[in-house]
């Protein structure tokens, strides 16, 4: 018997909407270019778009040669300001790619067998030593020769830092997609069982969120504190403590909590303020955690994680009682490792996204200041729309004064473009899925399957936590925009990073455009117990602020019950 | 407690129920212990069979003074083990005049995984009492047996927690080749291999130096597992589906051991083996029914 063989489906090209043309290099519109919502839903700067591409183009290809995942190398465009990225795979004959995709799993599996030692024998202390590095430097003692010196250090340290950053997140995330993969098979899973087994471990986030509990409770023992915190508006509070002598105590704590963990942004990016520039959403948390009781403190919470944790571990112990050596044996190793890996995938962005970022921020703000006090820019945050190499030439000639326009004509360029909805994929959509893998697996986890489509009054994405919430949805752009956020409402937002973190103590529910199972807002969601629906798509533009939601956290979907 | 039960415990004050340990020469008697217990006692003197006893009961009714004699010898097993309370398999055969089973498989209750010396009485009661069941009477009758059989014998052997399990050919029961031995193994207890549920990995092993010649990794999608009161079947993690069962030396050694067995049977065999940590046991054995002579020649 002969069994007729599938068509199989060709290569469609993706049609550019009019609105949002660009220009591809020849072959370059053969490839899939996806825009990266989940890291950059913003467009970006001049100067952050070639920051960006920089470290991922090097890191990520580094990490990809280093693993042998079946991609040769990533490519990135900056188009209108957003970011896309196209993978291009490896080609070759089918056993090529077959022993390729052999020593891929093995090296995968050697690293992910000794991440912890890895992460603290080797990839922490490397990072803290290029941190240290970078922070030992002062740029506003140095003169403009020296900073194009510190430009070119901090560009190597930080490229290095990429590479590390790649190095760990690929076997980190991959593990704890394969322990999801293998519990499934064990136990018949459903939904979020297996991650039951891999948190409440103490993440850097969980440490900052401890000592801003610490400070909470610092100011709780002042009345006068307790009251500024209270009643004045996150903005003013630094003003207002300065006021009085237990308030200026109180704000050399907050100094020196920042000191510790306040490179961080709300965002990825470089055109954040960092909390010790700007420590308005630390205070926004801080005026929250005031008004908390002893129950919510942290500690407690991790507590509740740990005796959880330790349950769902004995019961698949248990259950394993029975079962061969090889089961069991794969069972441990792997649940092992996929708990550090969680850890990981959180603690990496502490010390490499938010750290290192903030200190490369830091370097081009005095870089801008002493731009724009020369007149060769107009204002210091103008900096950020130079190219790289313009603003080496600037600092070795102060006396330029033709960047004004080139700087004013990016800034049109941006605007004109920042209320086009910017399509999601561009180029060429590939004849079928990629081959399987465990890379093809943790990519569909970690930045979600292609939307759905759009049905009326309903919004449609991945199961991120279980349980469902009705609640009032606030579509939230940013973290200083989440001050709007009250107990019990819905957060809808792209995405969401680690310094939201506390937000989900308060919301009933979390929406987001882009992620999948494994994105920061489905991991933290679980931890607090919320139900998350992830990878909607379109939830920000089709819920509006203010709609009355149900979110299914098991159905993956979203009911506008509009009035 | 069922009628039939009842009837099985009522005290019997003839010849006391004997307890035979497998590889003792008395249990390697038929006529006492049955055809497979007789079978695998004769092969667990000079093999690894897992340790095992038979409870032969005479007139097939069970004083509830055996409660301390199973209880006894349920404590040697653990001895024997190394485990504290292993889990066993529990199996009754019907041994009548002439000293073989009758074949009534499916007739009498098989237990599965039971551990403590309480749920082993349990089932050996049970296990008696399926002589007087309905079913059980209905067959003998149709097969011309008395309706009690002359004593029943109950063989109680270690449930070896087996990491993988397999079957080994001495000669190759397809084409008949003599030059190598097969083996076929798969993760878990052997029920998967031998019902045909899982497509074992299939290795074969030189005759003469015992070097593993071909491996063949097969996708191992089913196995069976020991879980409370029993076994089941489940599914492999698809990680450890398409990884080996065992090693080369693993196949090697149960290549020796097929060979041993052919040397002392004088026939080419079909062995059950498991494999738990380093261990590698003897579960049956049986002449390959399926070679022709003039396939063995070619």
């Amino acid at each position: 018997m002969t069994v007729p063989e599938a068509a199989s489906p060709a290569a469609q090209p993706i049609p550019l909407p009019p609105d949002f043309q660009v220009y591809f290099e020849p072959g370059e519109d053969q490839l899939l270019w996806e825009r990266d919502r989940t890291h950059f839903p913003a467009q970006l700067t001049t100067f952050e778009g070639e920051f960006v591409s920089g470290a991922l183009k090097r890191g990520l290809s580094h990490a990809m040669r280093r693993y042998e995942a079946p991609i040769d190398r990533m490519a990135i465009r900056i188009l209108h300001g957003y970011m896309y990225q196209a993978m291009i795979p490896v080609t070759g004959t089918a056993e090529e790619m077959d022993a390729r995709a052999k020593r891929a799993e093995a090296r995968l599996m050697e690293v992910v067998g000794r991440l912890r030692e890895q992460w603290e024998e080797s990839w922490l202390p490397e990072i803290r030593e290029h941190l240290r590095a970078m922070e030992a430097t002062d740029p506003r003692a140095a003169s403009e020769p020296e900073l194009v010196a510190m430009l070119d250090d901090y560009d190597t340290r930080l490229g290095r830092l990429w590479e590390i950053h790649f190095e760990i997140v690929l076997p980190a995330y991959i593990v704890v997609s394969e322990f999801d993969e293998l519990y499934r098979d064990l136990f018949d899973g459903e939904g979020f069982d297996a991650y039951r087994l891999l948190h409440g471990f103490p993440t850097k986030t969980f440490e900052v969120g401890r000592d801003l509990w610490r400070l909470s409770r610092v100011a709780l023992e002042s009345p006068e504190v307790t009251m500024v915190l209270e009643t004045e508006a996150a903005v003013d509070v630094p003003a207002r403590l300065e006021q009085f002598a237990a308030g200026r105590a109180f704000l050399t704590e907050l100094g020196r909590h920042l000191a510790e963990y306040g490179h961080r942004t709300t965002n990825w990016g470089l055109s954040t303020p960092s909390f010790i520039e700007d420590p308005r959403p630390v205070l926004k948390v801080l005026k929250d955690y005031v008004g908390q009781p002893e129950s919510a403190d942290p500690t407690r919470e991790l507590e509740r994680l740990v005796a959880e944790r330790e349950a769902a571990v004995a019961d698949a112990r248990e259950r394993l009682q029975g079962y061969p050596a090889a089961v069991v044996g794969q069972f441990e190793t792997m649940l092992e490792a996929a708990q550090v890996g969680l850890r990981l995938t959180e603690d990496h962005g502490f010390y490499i996204d938010a750290y290192g970022v903030s200190l490369a921020r830091e370097l081009l703000s005095e870089i801008g200041q002493r731009l724009a006090a020369a007149a060769v820019i107009g204002h210091p945050e103008d900096v950020l729309m130079l190219h790289g190499a313009e603003i080496r030439a600037a600092l070795s000639d102060l006396t330029r004064s033709e960047l004004h326009a080139g700087v004013a004509e990016r800034r049109t360029h941006l605007a004109r473009y920042a209320d086009v909805e910017a399509p999601l994929m561009l180029g060429t959509l590939p004849p079928g899925p990629p081959p399987d893998s465990p890379f093809t697996r943790l990519t569909t986890k970690f930045s979600g399957a292609p939307a759905a489509p759009e049905e009326e009054g309903i919004v449609r994405g991945a199961s991120g936590a279980a349980g469902t919430a009705t609640g009032v949805a606030r579509v939230v752009r940013s973290l200083a925009d989440a001050a709007r956020l009250k107990p019990g409402e819905i957060l809808v937002a792209e995405t969401t990073a680690p310094p939201w973190t506390p937000l989900f103590r308060v919301a009933a529910a979390v929406v987001t455009d882009t992620g999948g199972i494994l994105s920061h807002s489905a991991v933290v969601a679980r931890e607090y117990g919320i139900p998350a629906v992830v990878g909607a798509g379109r939830a920000t533009t089709a819920i509006e602020d203010g709609d009355v939601v149900e979110v299914d956290g098991d159905a993956g979907t979203v009911r506008i019950l509009r009035p | 407690m069922s009628r039939q039960e009842v009837h099985a415990l009522r005290t019997h004050d003839a010849d006391a129920p004997e307890v035979l340990w497998l590889g003792e020469p008395r249990a390697a008697d038929a006529a006492l212990t049955g055809g497979k217990a007789a079978n695998l006692s004769r092969l667990a003197a000079a093999f690894d069979v897992p340790p095992g006893f038979v409870l032969a009961v005479p007139g097939a009714e069970l004083p509830r003074s055996a409660r301390a004699t199973v209880a006894r010898a349920y404590r040697r097993l653990a001895a024997l083990t190394g485990v504290d309370e292993p889990a066993v398999a529990v199996r009754s055969s019907a041994v009548d005049e002439d000293g073989l089973d009758a074949s009534f498989a499916g007739q009498h209750d098989t237990f599965l995984n039971v551990s403590g010396a309480d749920q082993l009485w349990w089932a050996i009661c049970r296990c008696v009492a399926s002589f007087g069941a309905d079913r059980a009477l209905a067959y003998r009758r149709d097969a011309g047996l008395p309706e009690a059989p002359e004593r029943v014998a109950v063989l109680v052997q270690w449930l070896v927690p087996a990491d993988a399990a397999g079957v080994v050919f001495s000669a190759h029961p397809v084409t008949g080749a003599r030059d190598a031995v097969v083996v076929n193994a798969s993760f878990g207890l052997g029920e998967s291999v031998v019902a045909g549920t899982v497509t074992p990995d299939a290795l074969v092993v030189d005759r003469d130096d015992l070097a593993v010649r071909e491996h063949a990794i097969a996708d191992k999608r089913r196995m069976t597992v020991a879980v409370p009161g029993g076994t089941r079947e489940v599914p492999v993690p698809g990680r450890l589906a398409r990884m080996p069962a065992i090693d080369a030396a693993q196949a090697s050694a149960a290549a020796a051991l097929a060979l041993a067995l052919e040397r002392e049977m004088g026939w080419p065999v079909d062995l059950e083996v498991a494999w738990a940590g380093s261990e590698l046991f003897l579960l049956q054995c049986r002449p390959i029914t399926t070679l022709s002579t003039d396939r063995s020649t070619a």
